[in-house]
């Protein structure tokens, strides 16, 4: 064992194992100081990341409300053109009327009011103006408003009706809605179909169905459809592709904000898509009563405020153009035959009376005198004549 | 916004008529002046149920008696040129008649009235 301890080799080997274990320690140390460098770096790292991807999303998100506030103010100005020239092309259909000039502004019309609409599209997606307020309208006037926001409306046939009306907050969302399911029916179906709509009552409120005799969606159509009418789509307009697609995206926006439900998941008998917009109950109401319901005022009141004279003709109703309202008095004596005779009861006295004046007159209107028997006979000959004229 | 809208009492239609219509050009002047009478059908009873409201109002103008077509337009609010469309169309689907205006009467020759007279004269005075 002693002659062990004399052996330098292993004093050697001692001192060996003592500075390799002093190395090692001074390893391991520099080690986990590299590591705490590397992991405080990777942290330090992140952390630089994150705070570079918030602010290139806070730019975007700028630029985007930037877009937005762009082409919302853009868009304001063009629906306010568009609904002015509305008006316009309202008066020259009213005033020329008559003429074949009417023909070509029914299509100044119908150009306009798809004009209109894409401004309105766009507007919707940047938050914007949706347009005046509405009155309430039938749900079947709606839908036919939206009709006449695409450009081949008249493929669009409207197959149902119901007795209902949609609140004046919903009419304008709810039709230019439909409006976009009908752009993407007629568009993506051929020429010579027919887009059909029909109106159901359902428990839940009213259905607007619109079927397609198209070519359907496929898969990946359908899930980015799915996508923009739920909540999780993208906002903006960046993010529509080229060339834009609005319809959905917008259909989307105005579901969410206004509550009515939009799906277009199922096919429709035509083979192409159907696409169901659910009105629910608190959009709806009772059906607003006819704009021009033409009165047909009884025979019996109309001689009425014949004699009311002056009092009688001021109390008339006007027109919401502010001309006074005709007022039928009877249901047409042009036919002969239908003129039943509804003379107002005079009494005797007054009948004397009326009889007497008209005597005088003649007989005062007649310079020469002339002899009762002759006269008489005169007036025979002339009475016969006009009968025979009339 | 909406306080511009109250000052602003027009607003557009909602139903535009060349939706009312469903696109159908005008008729022919011949068909349809503005004297031109017209009355419901006979057989109006049977009314279709896909009529639009404008059509049924005009049915139901028309069912009382014989109107002329400016009377009719009168009545809706809508321009003569789309009535007269749509009238076009009811007649043309039978629930609707309509008849040309009465001629006007020729006028009568001076001269006959001249002689009548004289006649009438020798005769009586």
């Amino acid at each position: 064992m002693t002659h062990y301890i004399q052996n330098p080799v292993l004093w050697a080997l001692l001192v060996a194992v003592l500075v390799a274990v002093a190395l090692i320690v001074r390893q391991r140390r520099a080690a986990r100081a590299l590591r705490q460098e590397i992991a405080g770096l990777r942290s330090h790292y992140s952390a630089l990341e994150n705070e570079y991807a918030q602010s290139v999303e806070a730019a975007q998100e700028q630029a985007e409300e930037a877009t937005k506030t762009v082409l919302k103010s853009a868009m304001r100005t063009l629906q306010g053109l568009a609904a002015e020239q509305q008006l316009i092309v309202s008066r020259l259909q009213n005033k020329y009327g008559e003429s074949v000039i009417l023909q070509d502004l029914l299509e100044i019309d119908h150009t306009n009011s798809q004009f209109g609409r894409r401004a309105q599209s766009i507007a919707v997606l940047c938050d914007g103006w949706l347009g005046r307020a509405r009155d309430v309208a039938s749900v079947y006037d709606v839908v036919r408003s939206a009709q006449g926001r695409v450009r081949h409306y008249r493929r669009v046939e409207i197959l149902s009706q119901v007795d209902f009306g949609i609140t004046s907050r919903a009419v304008e969302p709810v039709a230019l809605a439909l409006a976009e399911l009908l752009d993407n029916a007629t568009s993506y179906s051929s020429p010579d179909t027919v887009v059909e709509i029909n109106i159901r009552t359902v428990p839940k409120g009213i259905c607007i169905v619109v079927d397609d005799a198209g070519v359907g969606m496929n898969d990946e159509e359908r899930a980015r459809a799915d996508k923009l009418l739920s909540s999780q789509r993208v906002s903006g307009v960046s993010a529509l592709g080229n060339p834009p697609q609005f319809g959905f995206a917008v259909i989307g926006v105005l579901s969410e904000r206004f509550g009515f439900e939009v799906s277009v998941d199922s096919t429709s008998p035509y083979g192409g898509v159907r696409a169901v917009l659910l009105l629910p109950h608190d959009l709806l109401t009772n059906a607003p009563e006819q704009k021009e319901p033409a009165p047909v005022v009884p025979a019996a009141a109309a001689p009425a405020t014949a004699r009311g004279g002056p009092e009688g003709a001021l109390s008339t109703s006007t027109t919401a153009d502010g001309l006074p309202k005709r007022r039928r008095k009877r249901p047409m004596a042009i036919v002969p035959g239908s003129a039943s005779a509804s003379t107002p009861a005079r009494s005797g006295a007054e009948t004397a009376a009326i009889m007497g004046a008209f005597q005088r007159g003649t007989q005062s209107g007649r310079a020469t005198p002339a002899n009762p028997a002759e006269k008489s006979s005169s007036t025979r000959g002339a009475g016969s004549e006009g009968h025979e004229i009339s | 916004m909406n306080g511009f809208g109250e000052l602003e009492p027009q607003t557009p239609e909602l139903v535009r008529p060349y939706v009312i219509t469903k696109g159908r050009g005008l008729p022919d002047e011949g068909q349809l002046s503005l004297i031109t009478l017209v009355t419901a059908a006979a057989d109006h009873e049977q009314r279709p149920t896909r009529l639009s409201p404008e059509e049924q109002n005009l049915l139901d103008l028309c069912s009382a008696g014989y109107l002329s077509v400016a009377e009719i337009a009168g009545h809706t609010q809508l321009p003569l040129g789309v009535v007269k469309i749509l009238l076009a169309a009811l007649t043309e689907g039978g629930y609707l008649i309509t008849r040309a205006p009465v001629q006007r009467a020729p006028l009568a020759d001076r001269d006959i009235l001249e002689e009548v007279l004289n006649g009438l004269r020798a005769k009586f005075g």
